[in-house]
């Protein structure tokens, strides 16, 4: 992926069915039907996304946990084989050079999946960082396809073409199953705040997309009963701000600390050493300047990023994702505020245009869990 | 009705590469986006109008309509000063997407120099330039 354009296997399906644009140096489908339409499928039942775009690296050798500990923020010793966890990678600063999801395959072999956007970057900086290791790190990202199932029906939509019991497969666990005849790991966990899995189809390089290409068809044929949606970039990007998930590039990035970002639970203190402790640890101690919010619009307009925000004609600080949310149907953004200013409930005006709109200060999800998201009660 | 590749180009309307039109009814000038522009926008969830009385210059923004993703300019087509706004769309946008040419109108103004309506394309210019989008 240096200069040219990359297409993922299903391009001619993207081509066909949805609008295509660039994205991380990708043509992607940024919707199909439209993005509100795509996005309350995943609320009420289920959207399937592709996302071979994103990196995957596997990480292996005898060094691996001591690697990874001091590469990663979170603690991978606590992480048995056959699960996950959400973490970051920072510079010497604290800032954030990629979040991602890790799962630990076997005892010694990791997966790491990473940004689209942060793909050569982060190869070269594991690579450079792991030279006083035993480990092996290699790039996969074009040999295997990566789907997204998600949805309250997502279970149920894959259930019948997979061979492991997915109960038994819980949120932020990982199992290696056959869809059909082809080589699959699956995981419980996603980027839209709802239950679903990730699927990865192996060994399926780009230049031969018939493999990936069969197990798409199939999860739509699966799915047909709950009237599934293929899903494009656009609803991937609504679902996940509604979810209080950040976006890489937007929400966080290298001058920005997991602990302003409000990620904290992703670095892990009591861990020796890992790239950026002291900065994070000093950080901690003196607290942190501003913070990530939610932000609800209370009056007519849509937050975008860059929008400032104010406090009694003061600026306090400014957009970083802001949207229409399809379940809401009302503006939400993040933003990162003055910490003395970023308590829940607390009326700010964000500047749309030459506009100022009343906002509110909300916790994540925007949504009521109760009534959406994994920890729906139904 | 003539359609130019899936976008209706409604006959008796001037349109402008900013993807507005203008029909001149009785004098007055009703105003609002194509259908090749509503296309592009696909679901429109804000729009944002001036006030009657205002004045708007031919080229330069009056407005901005939202999609869930994007903000685009309202680039005025001509000059004029506003008689009404169609309040009805701010309340329900996606008549912008639904019926972009009759109940998704944006303005009716009093053009100030008619001259203008020479300068923007007529209808068989603009089934032209909509082969080239």
């Amino acid at each position: 992926m240096k200069d040219q354009i990359g297409r993922t296997h299903l391009y001619h399906f993207h081509l066909q069915n949805g609008k295509l644009a660039s994205f991380a140096g990708f043509e992607m489908p940024i919707w199909y039907k439209g993005i509100i339409p795509e996005h309350i499928a995943v609320r009420d039942s289920v959207g399937l996304f592709d996302i071979t775009h994103m990196g995957r690296v596997t990480i292996s050798g005898a060094d691996v946990e001591m690697f990874l500990n001091y590469v990663t923020t979170n603690d991978v010793s606590t992480l048995e084989p056959l699960s996950a966890h959400y973490s970051t990678m920072c510079n010497e600063n604290g800032g954030i050079k990629d979040d991602f999801v890790l799962y630990r395959q076997e005892e010694n072999h990791f997966l790491m999946v990473y940004n689209a956007a942060n793909r050569n970057k982060n190869f070269q900086w594991l690579t450079k960082q792991a030279a006083h290791f035993d480990v092996e790190i290699k790039d996969i990202s074009d040999r295997v396809a990566m789907f997204a199932v998600q949805g309250p029906k997502a279970q149920e939509t894959i259930q019948g073409i997979v061979e492991e019991d997915l109960r038994d497969i819980k949120r932020f666990r990982c199992g290696w199953t056959k869809l059909g005849d082809l080589k699959t790991f699956i995981s419980r966990t996603g980027y839209t705040g709802e239950d679903g899995f990730e699927i990865f189809i192996w060994e399926t390089p780009v230049s031969n997309p018939e493999k990936a290409t069969k197990a798409w068809n199939a999860i739509l044929q699966a799915g047909k009963r709950f009237d599934i949606n293929p899903c494009g970039l656009g609803a991937r990007d609504t679902l996940r701000l509604e979810a209080g998930m950040c976006l890489y590039g937007n929400d966080i990035d290298e001058k920005t600390t997991p602990l302003e970002a409000r990620i904290s639970f992703v670095v892990k203190f009591k861990k020796e050493r890992f790239i950026g402790k002291e900065a994070l640890l000093k950080q901690k101690t003196q607290g942190v300047k501003r913070k990530r919010v939610g932000l609800k619009v209370l009056q007519a307009g849509i937050p975008r990023p860059k929008y400032e925000i104010f406090k009694d004609e003061r600026k306090i600080g400014y957009i970083t994702s802001g949207t229409f949310s399809p379940l809401l149907k009302k503006g939400i953004a993040m933003a990162y505020i003055q910490t003395n200013h970023a308590v829940t409930g607390e009326e700010v005006t964000v500047k749309i245009r030459n506009e100022k709109s009343k906002a509110e200060i909300v916790k994540f999800p925007f949504y009521d869990a109760n009534q959406y998201g994994y920890s729906r009660k139904l | 009705m003539v359609k130019v590749k899936d976008a209706e180009v409604p006959e008796g309307l001037y349109y402008t590469k900013d993807y507005e039109w203008v029909k001149i009814e009785n004098g007055k000038a009703r105003i609002g986006i194509t259908d090749f522009a509503q296309k592009q926008l696909r679901e429109i969830v804000y729009v944002e109008l001036p006030s009657q009385g205002d004045s708007i210059a031919q080229n330069e923004p009056y407005g901005t309509v939202e999609s869930v993703k994007a903000v685009s300019d309202l680039i005025a087509p001509i000059s004029g000063t506003i008689e009404q706004i169609n309040s009805e769309v701010q309340g329900s946008p996606e008549l912008l997407n639904e019926d972009p040419y009759n109940k998704g109108w944006l303005l009716i103004v009093t053009p100030s120099n008619k001259d203008e309506l020479n300068t923007i394309m007529n209808h068989a210019q603009a089934v032209e330039w909509h082969n080239t989008l």
